[in-house]
Protein backbone atom coordinates (compact mmCIF):
# COMPACT_ATOMS: atom_id res chain seq x y z
CA UNK A 1 0.00 0.00 0.00
CA UNK A 2 1.32 3.40 -0.96
CA UNK A 3 2.29 5.61 1.95
CA UNK A 4 0.09 8.47 0.77
CA UNK A 5 -3.11 6.47 0.68
CA UNK A 6 -6.29 8.17 1.87
CA UNK A 7 -8.32 6.13 4.32
CA UNK A 8 -12.00 6.54 4.93
CA UNK A 9 -13.64 4.66 7.79
CA UNK A 10 -16.97 3.22 6.70
CA UNK A 11 -19.80 2.60 9.14
CA UNK A 12 -22.78 4.71 8.07
CA UNK A 13 -24.46 5.80 4.88
CA UNK A 14 -22.91 9.24 5.24
CA UNK A 15 -19.44 7.64 5.12
CA UNK A 16 -20.27 6.28 1.67
CA UNK A 17 -20.76 9.82 0.42
CA UNK A 18 -17.46 10.81 2.03
CA UNK A 19 -15.62 7.91 0.36
CA UNK A 20 -17.11 8.83 -2.99
CA UNK A 21 -16.10 12.45 -2.58
CA UNK A 22 -12.52 11.59 -1.59
CA UNK A 23 -12.27 9.08 -4.44
CA UNK A 24 -13.52 11.62 -6.91
CA UNK A 25 -11.03 14.22 -5.69
CA UNK A 26 -8.12 11.82 -5.97
CA UNK A 27 -9.23 10.63 -9.41
CA UNK A 28 -9.38 14.24 -10.52
CA UNK A 29 -5.84 14.90 -9.24
CA UNK A 30 -4.62 11.82 -11.09
CA UNK A 31 -6.12 13.20 -14.26
CA UNK A 32 -9.44 11.43 -14.74
CA UNK A 33 -12.22 13.58 -16.11
CA UNK A 34 -15.90 13.70 -16.98
CA UNK A 35 -17.88 10.51 -16.84
CA UNK A 36 -14.87 8.53 -15.61
CA UNK A 37 -15.04 10.46 -12.35
CA UNK A 38 -18.67 9.49 -11.86
CA UNK A 39 -17.90 5.89 -12.78
CA UNK A 40 -15.10 5.67 -10.21
CA UNK A 41 -17.26 7.36 -7.58
CA UNK A 42 -20.12 4.97 -8.29
CA UNK A 43 -17.87 1.89 -8.01
CA UNK A 44 -16.59 3.19 -4.65
CA UNK A 45 -20.18 3.75 -3.61
CA UNK A 46 -21.11 0.14 -4.42
CA UNK A 47 -18.32 -1.50 -2.45
CA UNK A 48 -18.66 0.96 0.44
CA UNK A 49 -22.37 0.18 0.51
CA UNK A 50 -21.55 -3.52 0.74
CA UNK A 51 -19.46 -2.84 3.84
CA UNK A 52 -22.30 -0.94 5.53
CA UNK A 53 -24.91 -3.56 4.64
CA UNK A 54 -22.98 -6.77 5.27
CA UNK A 55 -20.02 -6.02 7.54
CA UNK A 56 -21.26 -3.03 9.61
CA UNK A 57 -17.87 -1.35 9.47
CA UNK A 58 -14.69 -1.32 7.47
CA UNK A 59 -12.39 0.96 5.59
CA UNK A 60 -11.82 2.23 2.08
CA UNK A 61 -8.27 3.13 1.05
CA UNK A 62 -7.66 5.24 -2.00
CA UNK A 63 -4.30 5.69 -3.66
CA UNK A 64 -2.60 6.36 -6.92
CA UNK A 65 -1.45 3.44 -9.05
CA UNK A 66 1.46 3.50 -11.46
CA UNK A 67 2.00 0.66 -13.88
CA UNK A 68 5.13 1.51 -15.84
CA UNK A 69 4.07 5.03 -16.71
CA UNK A 70 0.37 4.31 -16.87
CA UNK A 71 -1.46 6.11 -14.11
CA UNK A 72 -4.57 5.05 -12.36
CA UNK A 73 -6.44 4.83 -9.10
CA UNK A 74 -6.50 1.91 -6.65
CA UNK A 75 -9.44 1.45 -4.35
CA UNK A 76 -9.18 -1.11 -1.57
CA UNK A 77 -12.18 -1.97 0.60
CA UNK A 78 -11.44 -3.91 3.77
CA UNK A 79 -13.78 -5.26 6.35
CA UNK A 80 -13.78 -7.81 9.12
CA UNK A 81 -17.31 -8.85 8.45
CA UNK A 82 -18.81 -12.31 7.98
CA UNK A 83 -17.07 -12.88 4.64
CA UNK A 84 -18.64 -14.19 1.45
CA UNK A 85 -19.19 -17.99 1.36
CA UNK A 86 -19.70 -18.21 -2.39
CA UNK A 87 -17.80 -15.51 -4.24
CA UNK A 88 -18.73 -16.81 -7.66
CA UNK A 89 -22.36 -16.44 -6.80
CA UNK A 90 -21.91 -13.03 -5.20
CA UNK A 91 -20.28 -11.84 -8.43
CA UNK A 92 -23.35 -12.87 -10.43
CA UNK A 93 -25.84 -10.16 -11.44
CA UNK A 94 -28.99 -10.07 -9.41
CA UNK A 95 -27.75 -12.26 -6.59
CA UNK A 96 -28.30 -10.64 -3.24
CA UNK A 97 -28.77 -11.75 0.33
CA UNK A 98 -29.41 -8.16 1.37
CA UNK A 99 -32.69 -7.21 -0.34
CA UNK A 100 -31.07 -5.15 -3.08
CA UNK A 101 -30.72 -5.26 -6.83
CA UNK A 102 -27.70 -7.53 -6.43
CA UNK A 103 -25.58 -5.35 -8.66
CA UNK A 104 -23.03 -4.12 -6.15
CA UNK A 105 -20.03 -6.38 -6.75
CA UNK A 106 -20.63 -7.36 -10.40
CA UNK A 107 -21.56 -3.77 -11.17
CA UNK A 108 -18.40 -2.41 -9.56
CA UNK A 109 -16.38 -4.94 -11.56
CA UNK A 110 -17.92 -3.68 -14.79
CA UNK A 111 -17.23 -0.08 -13.85
CA UNK A 112 -13.53 -0.63 -13.11
CA UNK A 113 -10.66 -2.14 -15.13
CA UNK A 114 -9.26 -4.58 -12.57
CA UNK A 115 -11.22 -6.20 -9.82
CA UNK A 116 -10.03 -8.70 -7.21
CA UNK A 117 -11.90 -10.05 -4.27
CA UNK A 118 -10.57 -12.10 -1.38
CA UNK A 119 -12.90 -13.29 1.29
CA UNK A 120 -12.64 -15.69 4.20
CA UNK A 121 -15.79 -16.71 5.98
CA UNK A 122 -15.71 -15.41 9.54
CA UNK A 123 -12.73 -13.17 8.86
CA UNK A 124 -13.67 -10.60 6.33
CA UNK A 125 -13.41 -9.40 2.79
CA UNK A 126 -10.90 -7.38 0.80
CA UNK A 127 -11.89 -5.93 -2.54
CA UNK A 128 -9.16 -4.34 -4.65
CA UNK A 129 -10.09 -2.49 -7.80
CA UNK A 130 -8.22 -0.29 -10.23
CA UNK A 131 -9.09 2.05 -13.02
CA UNK A 132 -6.42 3.12 -15.51
CA UNK A 133 -6.29 6.35 -17.40
CA UNK A 134 -7.04 5.99 -21.10
CA UNK B 1 -41.18 21.23 33.11
CA UNK B 2 -38.97 20.39 36.02
CA UNK B 3 -40.81 17.28 37.07
CA UNK B 4 -39.01 14.01 37.69
CA UNK B 5 -40.32 12.58 34.45
CA UNK B 6 -38.71 15.15 32.19
CA UNK B 7 -35.44 14.97 34.05
CA UNK B 8 -35.28 11.24 33.54
CA UNK B 9 -35.89 11.49 29.82
CA UNK B 10 -32.16 11.47 29.12
CA UNK B 11 -30.87 8.51 27.13
CA UNK B 12 -28.12 8.22 29.69
CA UNK B 13 -28.09 5.16 31.90
CA UNK B 14 -25.43 3.00 33.45
CA UNK B 15 -25.65 -0.56 34.69
CA UNK B 16 -23.82 -1.85 37.75
CA UNK B 17 -20.88 -3.10 35.69
CA UNK B 18 -20.48 0.35 34.08
CA UNK B 19 -20.50 1.96 37.50
CA UNK B 20 -17.89 -0.43 38.86
CA UNK B 21 -15.76 0.19 35.79
CA UNK B 22 -15.96 3.93 36.33
CA UNK B 23 -14.86 3.51 39.94
CA UNK B 24 -11.83 1.56 38.76
CA UNK B 25 -11.07 4.27 36.21
CA UNK B 26 -10.85 6.94 38.93
CA UNK B 27 -9.14 4.46 41.30
CA UNK B 28 -11.87 4.71 43.92
CA UNK B 29 -11.34 1.99 46.52
CA UNK B 30 -12.77 0.94 49.90
CA UNK B 31 -10.19 2.94 51.89
CA UNK B 32 -11.21 6.07 49.98
CA UNK B 33 -14.80 5.55 50.99
CA UNK B 34 -13.95 5.18 54.67
CA UNK B 35 -11.91 8.39 54.48
CA UNK B 36 -14.67 10.27 52.66
CA UNK B 37 -17.36 9.34 55.17
CA UNK B 38 -15.37 11.11 57.91
CA UNK B 39 -16.18 14.34 56.04
CA UNK B 40 -19.97 14.20 56.48
CA UNK B 41 -19.68 16.82 59.21
CA UNK B 42 -17.93 19.28 56.92
CA UNK B 43 -20.71 19.03 54.39
CA UNK B 44 -23.44 19.23 57.00
CA UNK B 45 -21.88 22.44 58.23
CA UNK B 46 -20.73 24.05 54.99
CA UNK B 47 -22.87 22.39 52.28
CA UNK B 48 -25.32 25.29 51.95
CA UNK B 49 -22.49 27.77 51.58
CA UNK B 50 -20.74 25.62 48.93
CA UNK B 51 -23.97 25.39 46.98
CA UNK B 52 -24.56 29.14 47.06
CA UNK B 53 -20.91 29.77 46.14
CA UNK B 54 -21.07 27.37 43.22
CA UNK B 55 -23.94 29.22 41.59
CA UNK B 56 -22.68 32.66 42.54
CA UNK B 57 -19.36 31.83 40.89
CA UNK B 58 -21.17 30.97 37.66
CA UNK B 59 -23.39 34.03 37.82
CA UNK B 60 -20.45 36.35 38.43
CA UNK B 61 -18.79 34.88 35.36
CA UNK B 62 -21.92 35.57 33.34
CA UNK B 63 -22.29 31.87 32.49
CA UNK B 64 -25.61 30.06 31.91
CA UNK B 65 -27.78 33.20 31.90
CA UNK B 66 -30.81 31.05 31.06
CA UNK B 67 -30.44 29.24 34.37
CA UNK B 68 -30.33 32.48 36.37
CA UNK B 69 -33.27 33.86 34.45
CA UNK B 70 -35.50 31.06 35.65
CA UNK B 71 -36.19 31.08 39.36
CA UNK B 72 -37.75 27.61 39.47
CA UNK B 73 -34.90 26.08 37.46
CA UNK B 74 -32.29 27.72 39.65
CA UNK B 75 -34.04 26.53 42.82
CA UNK B 76 -34.17 23.02 41.41
CA UNK B 77 -30.49 23.12 40.44
CA UNK B 78 -29.52 24.35 43.91
CA UNK B 79 -31.60 21.67 45.60
CA UNK B 80 -29.93 19.01 43.48
CA UNK B 81 -26.48 20.45 44.02
CA UNK B 82 -27.02 20.40 47.79
CA UNK B 83 -28.30 16.81 47.53
CA UNK B 84 -25.17 16.01 45.56
CA UNK B 85 -22.88 17.33 48.29
CA UNK B 86 -24.57 15.20 50.93
CA UNK B 87 -24.42 12.13 48.69
CA UNK B 88 -20.78 12.88 47.89
CA UNK B 89 -19.73 12.16 51.48
CA UNK B 90 -22.23 9.37 52.15
CA UNK B 91 -19.95 6.83 50.54
CA UNK B 92 -22.57 5.08 48.42
CA UNK B 93 -22.01 5.50 44.69
CA UNK B 94 -24.71 3.34 43.14
CA UNK B 95 -27.44 3.61 40.50
CA UNK B 96 -29.37 6.16 42.54
CA UNK B 97 -26.26 8.30 42.94
CA UNK B 98 -25.55 8.12 39.20
CA UNK B 99 -29.17 8.92 38.31
CA UNK B 100 -29.07 11.97 40.56
CA UNK B 101 -25.88 13.20 38.90
CA UNK B 102 -27.37 12.58 35.47
CA UNK B 103 -30.56 14.47 36.38
CA UNK B 104 -28.54 17.48 37.50
CA UNK B 105 -26.43 17.32 34.34
CA UNK B 106 -29.60 17.25 32.28
CA UNK B 107 -30.77 20.38 34.05
CA UNK B 108 -27.42 22.03 33.26
CA UNK B 109 -27.73 20.99 29.65
CA UNK B 110 -31.27 22.31 29.38
CA UNK B 111 -30.31 25.71 30.73
CA UNK B 112 -27.17 26.10 28.70
CA UNK B 113 -24.44 25.55 31.27
CA UNK B 114 -21.33 24.76 29.24
CA UNK B 115 -18.99 21.97 30.30
CA UNK B 116 -16.06 24.35 30.74
CA UNK B 117 -18.09 26.64 32.99
CA UNK B 118 -19.34 23.71 35.06
CA UNK B 119 -15.75 22.49 35.46
CA UNK B 120 -14.60 25.91 36.61
CA UNK B 121 -17.35 26.23 39.21
CA UNK B 122 -16.94 22.66 40.42
CA UNK B 123 -13.23 23.19 40.84
CA UNK B 124 -13.97 26.36 42.78
CA UNK B 125 -16.21 24.32 45.09
CA UNK B 126 -13.57 21.64 45.56
CA UNK B 127 -10.96 24.24 46.46
CA UNK B 128 -13.23 25.59 49.20
CA UNK B 129 -13.92 22.07 50.43
CA UNK B 130 -10.20 21.24 50.40
CA UNK B 131 -9.42 24.32 52.45
CA UNK B 132 -12.05 23.41 55.03
CA UNK B 133 -10.82 19.81 55.29
CA UNK B 134 -7.30 21.06 56.00
CA UNK B 135 -8.67 23.37 58.72
CA UNK B 136 -10.71 20.58 60.29
CA UNK B 137 -7.69 18.34 60.83
CA UNK B 138 -4.99 20.86 61.82
CA UNK B 139 -2.90 18.24 63.64
CA UNK B 140 -3.01 15.74 60.80
CA UNK B 141 -2.23 17.56 57.54
CA UNK B 142 -1.25 14.30 55.89
CA UNK B 143 -4.55 12.63 56.81
CA UNK B 144 -6.47 15.71 55.69
CA UNK B 145 -4.68 15.64 52.36
CA UNK B 146 -5.46 11.91 51.96
CA UNK B 147 -9.12 12.60 52.65
CA UNK B 148 -9.21 15.38 50.11
CA UNK B 149 -7.58 13.18 47.46
CA UNK B 150 -10.24 10.53 48.09
CA UNK B 151 -13.02 13.10 47.67
CA UNK B 152 -11.35 14.19 44.46
CA UNK B 153 -11.69 10.68 43.07
CA UNK B 154 -15.45 10.84 43.55
CA UNK B 155 -15.44 14.34 42.08
CA UNK B 156 -13.81 12.98 38.94
CA UNK B 157 -16.24 10.08 38.92
CA UNK B 158 -19.01 12.73 38.91
CA UNK B 159 -17.33 14.81 36.23
CA UNK B 160 -17.21 11.70 34.05
CA UNK B 161 -20.97 11.29 34.37
CA UNK B 162 -21.77 14.96 33.92
CA UNK B 163 -19.64 15.43 30.82
CA UNK B 164 -21.06 12.23 29.31
CA UNK B 165 -24.61 13.48 29.83
CA UNK B 166 -23.78 16.90 28.41
CA UNK B 167 -22.18 15.28 25.36
CA UNK B 168 -24.98 12.81 24.78
CA UNK B 169 -27.56 15.58 25.10
CA UNK B 170 -25.69 17.54 22.48
CA UNK B 171 -25.61 14.53 20.18
CA UNK B 172 -29.30 14.03 20.76
CA UNK B 173 -29.97 17.62 19.75
CA UNK B 174 -27.90 17.15 16.60
CA UNK B 175 -29.73 14.00 15.61
CA UNK B 176 -33.10 15.68 16.25
CA UNK B 177 -32.04 18.55 14.03
CA UNK B 178 -30.92 16.15 11.33
CA UNK B 179 -34.30 14.52 11.54
CA UNK B 180 -35.97 17.92 11.18
CA UNK B 181 -33.81 18.77 8.17
CA UNK B 182 -34.76 15.47 6.60
CA UNK B 183 -38.45 16.17 7.01
CA UNK B 184 -38.04 19.68 5.67
CA UNK B 185 -36.03 18.54 2.69
CA UNK B 186 -38.70 16.36 1.12
CA UNK B 187 -41.38 18.80 0.05
CA UNK B 188 -44.08 17.60 -2.33
CA UNK B 189 -45.50 20.51 -4.29
CA UNK B 190 -48.55 20.75 -6.48
CA UNK B 191 -47.82 22.54 -9.76
CA UNK B 192 -51.25 22.21 -11.25
CA UNK B 193 -54.28 20.04 -10.90
CA UNK B 194 -53.15 16.43 -10.83
CA UNK B 195 -49.44 17.25 -11.15
CA UNK B 196 -46.97 17.07 -8.28
CA UNK B 197 -43.32 17.93 -8.19
CA UNK B 198 -40.89 16.34 -5.78
CA UNK B 199 -37.43 17.91 -5.75
CA UNK B 200 -34.94 15.73 -3.92
CA UNK B 201 -31.78 17.27 -2.53
CA UNK B 202 -28.98 15.61 -0.61
CA UNK B 203 -28.40 12.01 0.29
CA UNK B 204 -30.90 9.22 -0.14
CA UNK B 205 -30.46 6.51 2.47
CA UNK B 206 -32.98 3.85 3.39
CA UNK B 207 -34.67 5.99 6.04
CA UNK B 208 -34.95 9.01 3.79
CA UNK B 209 -36.19 6.87 0.91
CA UNK B 210 -38.95 5.57 3.14
CA UNK B 211 -39.95 9.08 4.30
CA UNK B 212 -39.86 10.24 0.72
CA UNK B 213 -42.12 7.44 -0.46
CA UNK B 214 -44.47 8.03 2.48
CA UNK B 215 -44.86 11.74 1.87
CA UNK B 216 -45.21 11.25 -1.88
CA UNK B 217 -47.92 8.63 -1.53
CA UNK B 218 -49.78 10.79 0.97
CA UNK B 219 -49.57 13.77 -1.39
CA UNK B 220 -50.72 11.68 -4.34
CA UNK B 221 -53.81 10.68 -2.39
CA UNK B 222 -54.49 14.16 -1.00
CA UNK B 223 -54.12 15.88 -4.36
CA UNK B 224 -55.50 13.06 -6.50
CA UNK B 225 -52.35 13.40 -8.55
CA UNK B 226 -51.94 11.49 -11.78
CA UNK B 227 -48.45 12.69 -12.62
CA UNK B 228 -45.40 13.22 -10.45
CA UNK B 229 -42.16 14.82 -11.57
CA UNK B 230 -39.32 13.70 -9.31
CA UNK B 231 -36.21 15.82 -9.77
CA UNK B 232 -32.95 14.26 -8.63
CA UNK B 233 -30.56 16.98 -9.84
CA UNK B 234 -29.56 17.63 -6.23
CA UNK B 235 -29.00 14.03 -5.14
CA UNK B 236 -25.46 13.70 -3.87
CA UNK B 237 -24.69 10.14 -4.86
CA UNK B 238 -26.62 7.90 -7.20
CA UNK B 239 -25.65 4.24 -7.09
CA UNK B 240 -27.51 0.96 -7.40
CA UNK B 241 -29.00 1.25 -3.91
CA UNK B 242 -30.32 4.73 -4.57
CA UNK B 243 -31.59 3.61 -7.98
CA UNK B 244 -33.36 0.72 -6.26
CA UNK B 245 -35.05 3.13 -3.86
CA UNK B 246 -36.20 5.28 -6.78
CA UNK B 247 -37.52 2.25 -8.64
CA UNK B 248 -39.52 1.18 -5.59
CA UNK B 249 -40.91 4.68 -5.03
CA UNK B 250 -41.99 4.81 -8.67
CA UNK B 251 -43.61 1.38 -8.39
CA UNK B 252 -45.50 2.41 -5.24
CA UNK B 253 -46.73 5.60 -6.92
CA UNK B 254 -47.87 3.56 -9.91
CA UNK B 255 -49.96 1.37 -7.59
CA UNK B 256 -51.64 4.57 -6.43
CA UNK B 257 -52.50 5.35 -10.04
CA UNK B 258 -49.84 7.95 -10.59
CA UNK B 259 -47.09 8.06 -13.20
CA UNK B 260 -43.67 9.27 -12.15
CA UNK B 261 -41.21 11.03 -14.42
CA UNK B 262 -37.67 11.26 -13.09
CA UNK B 263 -35.70 14.30 -14.13
CA UNK B 264 -32.20 15.56 -13.54
CA UNK B 265 -30.29 12.37 -14.18
CA UNK B 266 -26.95 13.63 -15.45
CA UNK B 267 -25.25 12.08 -18.47
CA UNK B 268 -22.42 10.77 -16.28
CA UNK B 269 -24.75 9.17 -13.78
CA UNK B 270 -26.78 7.64 -16.60
CA UNK B 271 -23.64 6.03 -18.02
CA UNK B 272 -22.56 4.75 -14.64
CA UNK B 273 -25.99 3.25 -13.93
CA UNK B 274 -26.04 1.49 -17.28
CA UNK B 275 -22.55 0.10 -16.66
CA UNK B 276 -23.67 -1.05 -13.23
CA UNK B 277 -26.50 -2.92 -14.87
CA UNK B 278 -29.40 -1.04 -13.29
CA UNK B 279 -32.56 -1.56 -15.33
CA UNK B 280 -34.37 1.75 -15.52
CA UNK B 281 -36.44 0.51 -18.45
CA UNK B 282 -39.71 0.80 -16.57
CA UNK B 283 -39.05 4.37 -15.55
CA UNK B 284 -39.80 7.44 -17.60
CA UNK B 285 -36.95 9.91 -17.47
CA UNK B 286 -36.23 13.23 -19.04
CA UNK B 287 -32.93 15.07 -18.97
CA UNK B 288 -34.09 18.15 -17.11
CA UNK B 289 -36.93 19.45 -14.96
CA UNK B 290 -38.38 21.59 -17.74
CA UNK B 291 -38.60 18.61 -20.08
CA UNK B 292 -40.22 16.57 -17.32
CA UNK B 293 -42.87 19.21 -16.60
CA UNK B 294 -43.64 19.60 -20.30
CA UNK B 295 -43.97 15.86 -20.73
CA UNK B 296 -46.21 15.58 -17.66
CA UNK B 297 -48.44 18.42 -18.84
CA UNK B 298 -48.68 16.87 -22.28
CA UNK B 299 -49.72 13.54 -20.75
CA UNK B 300 -52.33 15.31 -18.62
CA UNK B 301 -53.71 17.04 -21.72
CA UNK B 302 -52.45 20.54 -20.96
CA UNK B 303 -51.07 22.70 -23.70
CA UNK B 304 -48.98 25.69 -22.74
CA UNK B 305 -49.44 28.57 -25.20
CA UNK B 306 -47.63 31.87 -25.06
CA UNK B 307 -50.03 34.78 -24.71
CA UNK B 308 -50.13 37.21 -27.66
CA UNK B 309 -49.86 40.08 -25.19
CA UNK B 310 -46.60 38.83 -23.69
CA UNK B 311 -43.86 41.46 -24.00
CA UNK B 312 -41.51 38.84 -25.47
CA UNK B 313 -43.95 38.23 -28.27
CA UNK B 314 -44.28 41.90 -29.15
CA UNK B 315 -40.54 42.44 -29.21
CA UNK B 316 -39.96 39.59 -31.60
CA UNK B 317 -42.85 40.61 -33.86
Amino acid sequence: MAADATHVAIAHDSDIVEARRKGRELAQRIGFAGSELTIIATAISEIARNIVVYADRGEISLSEADNGGRRGIVVVARDEGPGIPDIERAMRDGYSTGNSLGLGLPGARRLMDDFEIMSTVGQGTIVTMRKWKR
Amino acid sequence: MLDQQSLRSSQFSLDDADIERRKIIVDLAAEDISRITTLKGVIAQEGDRYTEDFFRYLRDLGEAPALFGRRDALAEAKRRKREHLTALTNGVYDQTYVDQRAALALLYSRYGLETRAFLGAFHHLLRALGGDIMKRFPDDPNGAFQRFMSVKKVAFFDIGIITDVLTSERERTISQQQEAIRELSTPVLQVRDGLLILPIIGMIDSLRAKQLTDSLLRAIRANRARMVVMDITGVAAVDSKVANHLIQTVAAARLMGSTVIITGLSADVAQALVALGVDLGKITTTADLQGGLEEAERLLGYRVVRSAEAPGQRLSA
